[in-house]
């Protein structure tokens, strides 16, 4: 019974499940076409449709600042993304930080497509150079109005730019008695080899004031620089005077402000920095130093927050940038802005109340400076970094290169493009670079020489030959670049050895106690030689490095596979 | 044919119908979408020149709040704050999208609708002179106005301020001591004095004079100076490209510049700067009257000493017109929207909060005494005019003698 009344249902049954097969396969098949087809659509560019940025969404706002505010910034920065803010659609508001020096966040944001949309560099001097290339790139006139790449600017917090001294050194330079300023410092070391003072390169705010209060001087000028003045022989001859006494070009204020604290007088005599590092310098030390506000003329850090002109960022990020700005601007932050001893830019928060760190027991003084020096145009000042580069004290540099064959692979690639930028970084055509590559021996010395094309070319080729292999002689190959860099016995250059090495030495014909004892009898000479060491990844021996840096008055760090460049760029600003 | 045959041909026959269908709507969509988007709150977007931003973005954050309605739909104000001169080359560059002459509105791309999404309803700049020189512009590329000068939608003042100086106490009492006042050719005696501050009878400590004029390049009050030194120069208010191109003018007004501290410009906000560094960066500068109001208790707070304010001969007036953009970027309703805000700035308890910030009142129904914290009276012993004659204002300067003053200031002091 149930057989027939299966064999009479057959047809329909039979239609019915054709049925639902081709509705099912069918829409198996139309929905994964038309998917794929959407995707293909999807992602195509065409001529009509310009790139979108990923997110048009977005709130997350990347905001490129200079180290000298590193701790302020990234307390501010943390403070804002806590209070989880969100844009009228639900986004939630963000500020994320990469650290850049001024010039490289200049150069950046000419890119049609930078890496943010915001910027905090130590000083405004930077957004008019930005301005300036940013009109020259897109073919503005004279007596047009020039397109601009900076769309708004709010100012959260100022520091005068101050000479940082030990009271005797100020009192020696006559603070105290008498009006001390530019002419005074400069006439000092001038004429005292044993003193030593510093300042950043022309990259930052601090070094291009310390740099142009040379050149008003060569120029016998106190305002109305020009690009004439700037690149007359003897003022270029004056400023390179000048620039040969100093001890080395830090990579950045913060830093050389630290190692100030932590080695005290056997440091430095003077340091061109920010006021506020010489108030958080005097609140953490035992052993003050006074900053002295140039008679002459200051000149300001004001750490502008700009947010770029760029299409391509989003309503909510602009929301954001405008919040974090507001933010800044509250009084609860300001105060503490102030804490960290920089001028808040609101006004009605006094700095020169007994509790506020403006104050003469830390050295400063809430109504300095009388007057500034005169910032010229971004053009005199392009032409200053420029000429700069061709009077700062001029450098002999080996770099010490370990190719061992625990460098093998990723690492040694890396370090290949990290020594590669180094080079590139090193311009003017006044410095010497030299290379000692070692494994169980040294086993290639590239020597010293002026780094012009040729030099350039020759450098990079041995880069790009490097191969890992063998033990680590590392204290032979820093005698070895040692003793070269004594025997030229150059007491006009910064002679200096950048030492990378990621393992443990074991091949070594030098001990350490004879390696140490070279290094503080040679640098009891004319001639000191800085080392600079980078112990590379995990198994380097840092405390070998860390000793071997310390007695030639250098620095130890570590480095990874992934910031061995950046360290290396950094190193690059010391000469 | 056998049916598995058919039934496959079937399910791909099937298949290719679907997708085409799906294809078909794809595009259709990209013209007209099927879901209609729900109407949101009618957007306003008024670009506004630095000076009054703050009191319009107060005056829009109330206004917001109060949820005022156009033809049953809220309005909503956006402000973008934007320097004059800087908002003038955009329209110039057309970087806002303003739409060719022939444009069919009816048919724009998905693009081309994105990007007036964005296009600014109205523009508040510092001057009237602004949006003449845009409507000059785009007459020129369009064939018509794109601001109106009469009608309903005209430019509008909604509040005004002048060019003033503002001056150390102490330097000003050594200036008046020396010179007897405070002028255009005192400030260039006492730029050009060989020996700074001592020479005039100030302090060492002083260094040289230093004069605050905002940079011409990115602040219309950069521009405004330059003529007012021109009309005190030439003794009259009216100024030709003639006068600006001679040179012993331009000698004179170099020498006058070169006391300015930074050079560099770097920022529009002159006189936030003038209070943030203090006499370091400048002893005195022609700046508008409403920034130095605004900050000079800070200034006070900050560097111990107040301002002396004076009013130049020729004194420049800054208007701030409210400019409905008339083309048709811009819907109807937008427009009329805007129109709203225009009267809601305009009406008596806006315009006494804009006394706050420094601004002189457009309303006759508001006088610049009417606040009991108004800075014109605080500020009164300073030397703030309540009431300043307007027999001397300078004319409004024609592009060429902007463009020459420009390039003449690019080639010679920015540099």
């Amino acid at each position: 019974m149930s057989k027939q009344q299966s064999g009479n249902g057959t047809p329909l049954v039979r239609i019915l499940a054709i049925i639902v097969a081709v509705l099912v396969v069918g829409c198996f098949i139309c929905s994964t076409g038309v998917f794929v087809i959407n995707l293909l659509l999807d992602n195509a560019p065409t001529e009509s449709e310009p790139e979108r940025i990923s997110d048009p969404k977005s709130a997350t706002l990347i905001l490129a600042y200079s180290p000298e505010k590193a701790d302020l910034i990234t307390d501010l920065t943390e403070r804002f993304n806590d209070t989880r803010q969100r844009t009228p659609d639900g986004e939630r508001m963000q500020v994320q930080l990469v650290e850049m020096t001024p010039d490289r966040m200049v150069e950046a944001a000419l890119d049609a497509e930078p890496d943010f949309q915001a910027l905090s560099p130590d000083a405004s001097l930077w957004l008019d150079q930005l301005d300036l290339r940013w009109a020259d790139l897109h073919r503005a006139d004279a007596g047009d109005i020039a397109p601009r790449r900076i769309a708004d600017t709010v100012r959260y917090a100022v520091s005068p730019v101050v000479i940082a001294a030990w009271p005797e050194v100020a009192e020696e330079l006559g603070w105290g008695s008498q009006p001390v300023g530019w002419s005074e410092l400069q006439q000092r070391a001038a004429g005292d080899s044993d003193f030593r003072w510093s300042h950043a390169s022309t990259s930052y705010a601090s070094g291009m004031l310390a740099t142009l209060a040379e050149f008003y001087a060569g120029a016998g000028k106190t305002r109305g620089l020009t690009e004439e003045d700037v690149l007359a022989q003897s003022t270029l001859d004056y400023v390179q005077k000048i620039e040969s006494t100093v001890s080395f070009y830090g990579e950045n204020e913060a830093v050389a402000m630290e190692r100030m604290r932590q080695e005290g007088r056997d440091f430095l005599d003077a340091l061109i920095v920010q006021e506020a590092l010489v108030v958080q310098h005097n609140r953490n030390s035992k052993d003050p130093l006074v900053a002295i506000y140039p008679r002459e003329g200051a000149l300001w850090e004001d750490h502008p927050l700009a947010l770029l002109d760029d299409p391509a960022i989003t309503d909510n990020q602009r929301r954001t940038f405008r919040a974090f700005g507001e933010f800044l601007r509250t009084p609860e932050q300001q105060q503490r802005i102030l804490d960290q001893g920089f001028r808040p830019a609101d006004l009605a928060i006094p700095i020169d109340q007994a509790d506020s760190p403006i104050s003469l027991q830390n050295g400063v003084d809430p109504r300095e400076p009388q007057t500034t020096l005169q910032t010229p145009g971004p053009g005199v000042i392009q032409v200053v970094q420029n000429a700069w580069l061709y009077t700062k004290r001029p450098s002999n540099i080996f770099l010490v290169v370990d190719t061992s064959g625990s460098m093998e692979g990723e690492k040694l690639e890396n370090v290949r493009l990290a020594l590669s930028n180094f080079v590139d970084q090193i311009r003017g055509a006044r410095d010497r670079v030299g290379m000692v590559e070692f494994a169980g021996s040294v086993y290639n010395i590239e020597p010293l020489a002026l780094v012009d094309d040729l030099q350039r070319q020759r450098l990079e080729q041995e880069i790009n030959l490097l191969e890992a292999h063998g033990d680590t002689a590392l204290l032979d190959a820093i005698h070895a670049a040692y003793v070269r860099l004594q025997r030229e016995a150059d007491p006009e250059r910064i002679n200096a050895i950048v030492v990378l090495t990621d393992g443990l030495e074991n091949a070594s014909n030098t001990s350490m106690n004879q390696l140490l004892a070279e290094i503080r009898r040679g640098n009891a000479g004319d001639a000191p030689v800085i080392i600079f060491a980078i112990g590379y990844g995990d198994d380097a021996d840092f405390a070998t490095l860390n000793a071997i840096a310390e007695v030639s008055g250098g620095q130890a760090r570590k480095g990874s596979i992934e910031t061995i460049n950046e360290l290396y760029r950094l190193l690059s600003q010391y000469f | 044919m056998k049916r598995s045959r058919i039934v496959f041909l079937a399910i791909v026959g099937v298949a290719i119908v679907i997708v085409g269908v799906a294809l078909a709507l794809r595009a259709t969509n990209r013209e007209q979408p099927l879901v209609v988007t729900p109407k949101g709150p009618i957007q306003v977007r008024i670009l506004t020149a630095l000076p009054v931003e703050p009191w319009v973005r107060a005056a829009a954050e109330q206004f917001n709040q109060e949820g005022h309605k156009l033809e049953g739909e809220e309005i909503q104000v956006e402000i973008i704050a934007m320097d004059g001169l800087t908002a003038l080359g955009k329209y110039d560059r057309n970087e806002f999208g303003a739409l060719d002459a022939d444009a069919d509105i009816e048919n724009l791309t998905s693009e081309q609708q994105q990007a007036l999404a964005r296009f600014p309803t109205a523009w508040i700049p510092d001057s009237r002179y602004l949006p003449e020189l845009a409507n000059a512009a785009y007459k020129e590329r369009l064939g018509r106005d794109v601001y109106l000068t009469d009608g309903e939608y005209r430019a509008k003042p909604v509040a005004l301020s002048l060019s003033s100086w503002g001056i150390y106490q102490s330097r000003a009492d050594v200036l008046d001591q020396t010179f007897g006042d405070v002028s255009w050719q005192t400030v260039h005696d006492a730029a050009t004095a060989k020996g700074g501050w001592p020479e005039l009878g100030g302090q060492e400590s002083w260094g040289f004079f230093k004069l605050v004029v905002p940079d011409p390049r990115k602040n219309v009050g950069g521009l405004t100076a330059m003529i007012s030194a021109a009309g005190e120069y030439y003794d009259r208010p009216s100024i030709s490209t003639e006068d600006v191109t001679d040179p012993e003018f331009q000698a004179w007004l170099e020498e006058t510049l070169s006391a300015t501290t930074d050079l560099s410009g770097a920022s529009a906000y002159t006189a936030e700067d003038f209070a943030l560094f203090g006499y370091s960066q400048g002893d005195g500068g022609l700046l508008l009257e409403s920034d130095l109001l605004n900050n000079m208790q800070g200034i006070l707070n900050r560097w111990g000493e107040p301002l002396s304010i004076r009013y130049p001969t020729y004194v420049t007036w800054f208007d701030f017109p409210f400019t409905i953009w008339i083309g048709p970027e811009t819907s109807a309703l937008e427009k009329n929207a805007a129109l709203e805000f225009e009267r809601y700035l305009l009406s008596p308890d806006v315009q006494r909060a804009a006394l706050k910030y420094g601004l002189r009142p457009v309303n006759d129904e508001v006088t610049v005494t009417d606040a009991e914290d108004s800075p014109f009276v605080q500020w009164q012993d300073q030397g703030v005019a309540i009431v300043v004659p307007r027999t001397s204002a300078m004319r409004s300067p024609d592009r060429d003698v902007l463009q020459t003053l420009l390039r003449w200031f690019e080639l010679n002091v920015a540099q």
